[in-house]
């Protein structure tokens, strides 16, 4: 005989799981319990929520789900914005949560939330689990579900009494239910079809999504762009796709994204659009978006494909399979030598910048290429949410997929150190983990540091610290007649001084000529450390395309607003 | 002006906006290319959508919570079992543009327990049941126009009289325009349901299921 807790334990090692991100509580204590027995290795977070970023994060990095566990009530409520995250990046993360005993569900007792109730709208699917011989092959499916076709997170929510409950059923293999099949190779007539037109573009585009990094997909990409010449543009989840330093690279598009990408993308007339759910802050007005173009969208979503912007083709398909039949169907290269030049002139013309004054205060872009040029290549970098994140694309040249590691649909502050603490346990050992934050990111989760120190995890937080919600008040000085309500922090902690608090090792950056040598420090220091850099306040992210705006205008600066 | 000249210290090198090479076409709010000289919405137009769901908690809140966090406008949802006591099927009737209808089959395929999901045509079989309780002061009147319109009268008393009809909206909207005479006090409508006509099948479900 065995518990349904024990076959929850045992499903998730049929599954290969190596780490469980989690914080205990009273109802998930029999699962807690199990996982005594268990070859499993338990990483206890200091909040829920900073387990199930760093469950996603592992999750991306590694492309096989990350766990997260968490009692009921407040336990399943402070993994809301982890799922939610995971879910709008199509992150696979799988969550168990406890819950009150059966007989009590509904009764509103003592940390009892409605967890499916609450999850349903921000998971792939969230499972209540009812029966003790089943729990097992429950936790399974969710598992299944997490890791294949469009990945995402999955919960299953786990009455204590079923925990509790004595089986003699031990579970099977992760499986996926008999209703969802998930697509793989896109139909071959519409492929045909899609690749001729490509053939005939004159201003042809890749615009490689997120998928592409979620199916593996980068070489299949690598093949295609490079055999017919064609430039590629990335969305953000997209960062690390293709190679940054090629030369048919052309960064990522968007809000944000550098002035070549957007022009390329609102000047082509064919683009090949594979694995991106044609986001808002990728698109701009869908008015101005591409409209000269004839759209060739791939993604391993039917509902994805004319959701937001309507295709000419659609293929539903897995983006490596997708990405070699497209390769296989193009009758001939496109006649796009202009256009290639044009490309390569707008990438000079529009070339990322920013202006130094030494005696001033220290730009964050030339912190973000500075802890570039002093880490390899295969560095994974995590960040919070804001300006911090946006110099962290746009001045750190990505060669390697899944190496970018953001939150990036639900711009979830707070996202960084949890992340960079479960992009460690999915690295390589000999791999860097570096962390960009802003002070009001790392505000909201530094606690995790506890985590960090320890465990002795070896991660290099940089907070670019500007005392504001830097994202806010660029906002307020171009749309709000710089009125700066609630951005600007009237004081923020010593950073390096917190840090050591904690456990981590602390350091401060006030200049330009300590740059070099502390980010080196910083970076071989064992164990995690914090760099506490005092940027220059007045930094602001550009290009920029303001909210619903035309792409193709994005401005340079505060003048073009 | 070129962002060269700008004394703004944010501001990066470049063409400004106005000196850019520009496209030529354009898209609606839909994100469909259109002709830029028209800035035509797209039409609304009813449809119903039939789904095959397996009978598991939270099913209909999944399918409900599609269309709510959509802000789609659904005219009615009936729900019940099937010949397979397994299985439910939904029929859905919304109001919306063509790219939204499209969205709505496709989001609800997507949902696990849905085996299969699809619009309707518009010559299938579809019912609607509507119950209607009406002051009893001419019960001879109201008995006459319920013939009329094939319903039935389920239940007569002093002071109430309550009747049952049967049909496609339509009909069901006007045999209501005729009995508004009698003070109605109470309505229930089902909604609509409905099965593909003749040989043609309402959902598919793959052999693995059955």
């Amino acid at each position: 005989m065995t518990t349904g807790a024990s076959s929850v334990v045992r499903a998730l090692e049929n599954a290969g799981v190596e780490f469980v991100f989690g914080v205990q509580g009273g109802a998930i204590m029999p699962v807690y319990d199990a996982l005594y027995d268990s070859e499993l290795s338990h990483v206890t977070m200091a909040h829920e929520q900073g387990a199930a970023h760093a469950a996603d994060a592992y999750g991306y990095v590694t492309g096989r789900p990350g766990v997260c566990m968490a009692t009921s009530g407040p336990g399943a409520t402070n993994l809301v914005t982890g799922l939610a995250d995971a879910d709008m990046d199509s992150d696979p993360v799988v969550a168990l949560t406890g819950q009150v005993p059966t007989e009590f569900v509904g009764s509103d007792a003592f940390q009892e939330t409605d967890t499916t109730g609450v999850t349903r709208p921000i998971t792939k699917e969230s499972y209540f689990a009812s029966d003790p011989d089943t729990v097992g092959d429950t936790v399974g499916e969710a598992y299944a579900m997490a890791e294949r076709g469009r990945q995402g997170p999955t919960l299953v929510d786990l009455p204590k009494d079923v925990s509790n409950a004595e089986t003699d059923h031990q579970p099977g293999p992760a499986k996926l239910p008999d209703t969802y099949r998930p697509p793989h190779d896109a139909d071959s007539d519409a492929v045909s079809e899609a690749a001729a037109a490509f053939a005939d573009a004159e201003r042809p585009v890749i615009l490689a999504g997120g998928g592409v990094v979620k199916a593996n997909a980068s070489e299949e990409l690598f093949e295609f762009a490079t055999e017919y010449g064609i430039p590629v543009v990335t969305t953000m989840p997209g960062i690390g796709s293709f190679p940054e330093d090629h030369d048919l690279a052309m960064s990522f598009a968007g809000m944000h994204g550098t002035g070549y990408a957007n022009l390329a993308l609102t000047l082509t007339d064919c683009m090949f659009a594979v694995g991106t759910r044609f986001d808002d802050r990728l698109t701009g007005g869908v008015e101005t978006f591409a409209p000269d173009a004839e759209i060739i969208h791939a993604d391993i979503d039917a509902a994805e494909i004319s959701k937001n912007v309507q295709a000419d083709y659609g293929l539903v398909g897995d983006a490596a399979a997708v990405i070699r039949q497209f390769t296989d169907a193009v009758p001939r290269a496109p006649d796009a030598d202009e256009w290639r030049e044009q490309c390569a002139d707008w990438k000079d013309e529009y070339t990322l910048d920013y202006k130094i004054d030494e005696d001033g205060p220290v730009k964050p872009q030339f912190v973000v290429e500075a802890v570039d040029a002093a880490t390899p290549d295969d560095t994974i970098v995590a960040t919070g949410v804001g300006q911090h994140q946006m110099w962290a694309c746009q001045y750190w040249t990505y060669t390697e997929p899944r190496t970018w590691v953001s939150s990036h649909g639900l711009g979830a502050m707070g996202y960084g150190v949890p992340a960079a603490i479960g992009a460690r346990y999915a690295a390589d050992d000999d791999q860097q983990v570096v962390c960009f934050d802003g002070d009001g990111s790392f505000l909201m989760t530094c606690q995790e540091l506890t985590v960090a120190a320890r465990e002795n995890l070896d991660i290099t937080v940089f907070v670019l610290n500007n005392e504001f919600i830097g994202m806010v008040r660029q906002w307020q000085d171009g749309f709000f007649d710089g009125r700066r309500m609630a951005s600007e922090y009237d004081w923020v902690p010593e950073f390096d001084k917190l840090a050591e608090a904690f456990g981590a090792t602390g350091f401060r950056i006030d200049d330009y000529d300590e740059v070099e040598d502390t980010v080196d420090a910083a970076l071989n220091t064992d164990g995690p450390s914090v760099v506490d850099v005092h940027i220059d306040p007045s930094a602001d992210v550009y290009p920029m395309v303001p909210s619903g705006g035309d792409n193709g205008l994005f401005a340079l600066g505060g003048d073009h607003l | 002006m070129s962002s060269d000249e700008s004394d703004d210290l944010n501001a990066l090198p470049g063409s400004a906006p106005e000196n850019r090479p520009r496209p030529e076409g354009r898209r609606n709010s839909q994100g469909i290319r259109i002709d830029p000289e028209v800035e035509a919405e797209p039409p609304r137009r009813r449809a119903t959508v039939t789904a095959l769901v397996q009978n598991e908690p939270g099913v209909l809140s999944e399918v409900s919570g599609l269309f709510s966090r959509r802000q789609y406008n659904i005219e009615s949802l009936t729900v019940g079992t099937t010949q397979n006591p397994e299985w439910s099927r939904v029929t859905v009737v919304v109001e919306e543009p063509e790219s939204n209808i499209e969205q709505i089959s496709k989001q609800l395929d997507k949902l696990v327990p849905v085996i299969h999901t699809r619009e309707l045509e518009d010559h299938a079989v579809s019912r609607e049941l509507v119950l209607v309780k009406l002051d009893a002061e001419e019960p001879e009147k109201v008995h006459a126009i319920t013939e009329m319109y094939d319903g039935t009268t389920l239940d007569a008393g002093p002071r109430t009289i309550t009747v049952e009809l049967t049909g496609a909206e339509r009909e069901i909207d006007d045999a209501l325009d005729a009995l508004r005479q009698f003070n109605i006090r109470e309505i229930a409508r089902t909604g609509k349901t409905a099965l593909a006509r003749g040989e043609t099948k309402t959902a598919i479900a793959p052999d693995r299921l059955k």
